[in-house]
């Protein structure tokens, strides 16, 4: 497994997204936390600061001396000469904090107080403040490092749990994917035990189930029907034969002909929407294809008092069973000579096939419904066909699983196009 | 030839039987698989004839036994089933050719012809002439040219291929479904008049222009060729 993979994995699961969102508004909460324990905290420290050294400066008695002494600075307001500059400033505005460019008595930050002592003059007292900045650095440092350590548990713990689905939801996948792909026999295999992944997958075999002997009934009624509706076919067909010659015996064959050829083309979309996999495909240059089914088709055309035209641009090779796909590009030609004007197209553009003529077209709101099964719309009707050649070209498009496309040809018309994978 | 043939429909059954005898050929009918299997084992047959769903023992059953016991007798599956299914399931058995249900008799006796002389290991195509005559019309297969009454007449590729078919077989009946099986190699029927469109093509050009036609319709079945 790569890594570009396992990358690509972890973005995708979604237990370990989960995780990742859960961490970060956690690490937004955390920050919000540090933040305001740092400016609160910070103002209450220094508030209880001044008011220490408000009482020892009320409670000085300089008389010209300096009381410096335990780390701390306290001497007369006018008597700064050796201390940096930044005191001065501060004691004019009457105290505050104090940040050094580098240390001055072992400290860099100074709190600074002005105020009156004992006997009513200006004194300055000044404390270190490395004591309390640890103290808070230390408090952030601590609350930090739990942000850190939570987002990693919370990290770790989506990916155990994402690594531990990641097996069962895999094997769902792939069997919804086999179920897709035609192997109607597919299934979890995972008992369906209390958590919401090993139930999804019992409902998936569920599904795969119902669906299994609902298209072996399918199966089972069109292979019997088949059978019960074409025996007797062929027993009236070979009583019809031993008849002596004549009028009456030809029309009445020609029925039978008929009447097996609807038949047929219902079964044969039916056995091509049910057949799976990709048994019988071979490679179909569509070039020499389309050029092929042009001279087929050109003179049944031609005789329905129309022309066909052929269109190739780029023609591609495509994975197809050839001879469904002749099947689709007569029905799609019949259908023209039957609904579209005089002149129809064969046309192929890359790993597309199909055919566009330039009769009254169809309106685009009704698409979906021509492509169903038996449908004719209101304007056909007056015209012969059983309503089976687009559902027939769908069938053989979805048994490809290649796309089909209605659009309306230019000026007018319809162009019904099959967009196979390139090979 | 000698030809079993199991199929459990009697009226079925007696029509291909007795289509075959006339034939000349010798058949032993069958209607259920066990008796077709027992008899298939004990004695040489040239061509098996099996419908695909018989009750009991079916078709595919013995032929897939037989296959098992390398029995290499040609096969023809009857079935009632569509193609797809008759082409995958039969050839999987062991078939070599299946006819769908209903079919013409001259289909099943043109196919079961074929399978006897490939079991004979006679080439399958007889078919070495190159000139082809038939009265006043003759085809020339290696210059690609046809003559009625001595005048040339100029056949499309299509054309050709069908008017050569038609002349192989004089006198016999020739149905839709063996032309576009042979002549455009389509296994099913395109709902398209490609057959009757070719076929008008071509009688326009070596019928219509002289006094006696060469090719008739058979109304419902096909056409024949010759006088």
């Amino acid at each position: 497994m790569s890594l570009a993979f396992s990358v690509a994995w972890l973005w995708r699961s979604s237990t370990v997204r989960l995780a990742l969102i859960l961490a970060v508004i956690f690490a937004l909460g955390m920050a919000v936390a540090v933040f305001t324990a740092l400016t609160v905290g910070g103002s209450v420290f220094e508030r209880r600061t001044d008011a220490t050294l408000q009482a020892m400066a009320s409670s000085a008695d300089l008389q010209g001396s300096r009381g410096d002494g335990f780390g701390l600075i306290l001497r007369e307001a006018g008597d700064l000469q050796d201390l940096p500059r930044a005191f001065d400033r501060v004691a004019d505005r009457g105290g505050g904090t104090i940040t050094l460019d580098r240390d001055f008595r072992n400290s860099e930050s100074w709190r600074v107080f002005v105020g009156p002592d004992a006997r009513g003059a200006a004194v300055l007292v000044a404390v270190p403040l490395d004591d309390g900045e640890e103290a808070l650095e230390l408090l952030s440092g601590v609350l930090w490092t739990t942000v850190a350590v939570v987002i990693a548990l919370s990290l770790l713990i989506g990916l155990v749990a994402g690594v531990l689905g990641r097996r069962r939801l895999r094997r769902i996948n792939q069997t919804l994917s086999a179920l897709a792909a035609g192997d109607l026999s597919a299934r979890t295999g995972i008992a369906a035990t209390s958590d919401d992944l090993s139930e999804m997958a019992g409902q998936v075999d569920i599904a795969a189930a119902e669906l299994e002997q609902l298209v072996a009934q399918t199966r089972h009624l069109s292979a019997s029907l088949a059978h019960d509706l074409r025996t007797p076919l062929a027993r009236l067909r070979s009583r019809l034969e031993v008849l002596p010659e004549g009028e009456e015996r030809g029309a009445a064959l020609e029925e039978v002909e008929h009447l097996s050829s609807v038949f047929d083309t219902i079964m044969r979309v039916a056995r091509i929407e049910a057949a799976q996999g990709t048994d019988g495909f071979e490679a179909v240059a569509l070039g020499p294809f389309a050029q092929e089914l042009h001279e087929i088709f050109g003179a049944v055309v031609e005789d329905a008092g129309k022309t066909l035209a052929l269109d190739v641009s780029q023609p591609a090779e495509v994975l197809a069973d050839r001879q469904m796909l002749v099947q689709m590009v007569a029905n799609l030609i019949q259908n023209a000579i039957r609904h579209g004007g005089a002149n129809i197209t064969l046309k192929v553009g890359g790993a597309a096939i199909g055919v566009c003529d330039d009769g009254p077209g169809v309106d685009p709101a009704d698409y979906a419904q021509i492509v169903k099964p038996m449908v004719r719309l209101d304007a056909a009707r007056h015209t012969e066909g059983t309503g089976l050649g687009l559902s027939l070209v769908r069938a053989v498009a979805t048994r490809h699983r290649a796309d089909l496309h209605l659009s309306p040809c230019q000026p007018q018309g319809l162009s019904v196009m099959v967009k196979f994978a390139d090979l | 030839m000698r030809i079993l043939l199991l199929e459990d429909d009697a009226q079925l059954g007696a029509w291909i039987t007795s289509g075959l005898r006339e034939e000349g050929h010798v058949v032993d009918h069958f209607a259920n698989g066990k008796d077709a299997l027992i008899a298939a084992m004990g004695q040489d047959y040239d061509v098996l004839v099996l419908d695909r769903m018989v009750p009991g023992l079916d078709g595919l059953a013995v032929l897939k036994s037989l296959r098992a016991s390398k029995n290499a007798t040609p096969a023809l599956f009857l079935t009632a089933l569509g193609e797809v299914d008759a082409r995958i399931e039969g050839f999987e058995a062991g078939g070599d050719d299946y006819l769908t249900k209903p079919f013409a008799f001259v289909e099943l006796s043109a196919r079961v012809a074929a399978l006897g002389r490939r079991g004979d290991g006679v080439s399958a195509e007889p078919e070495k002439q190159t000139l082809l005559q038939h009265g006043d019309l003759s085809l020339d297969l290696l210059a690609r040219t046809c003559k009625r009454q001595g005048q040339e007449i100029d056949l499309m590729a299509k054309e050709f291929k069908l008017l050569e078919y038609l002349m192989r077989r004089p006198g016999r009946l020739v149905t839709r479904t063996m032309l576009l099986e042979q002549v455009w190699d389509m296994s099913f029927d395109p709902t398209t008049s490609v057959v009757e469109t070719h076929i008008s093509r071509l009688r326009a050009k070596i019928d219509k222009p002289f006094e006696t036609a060469l090719i008739r319709t058979r109304r419902g079945e096909g056409y024949v060729f010759g006088f």
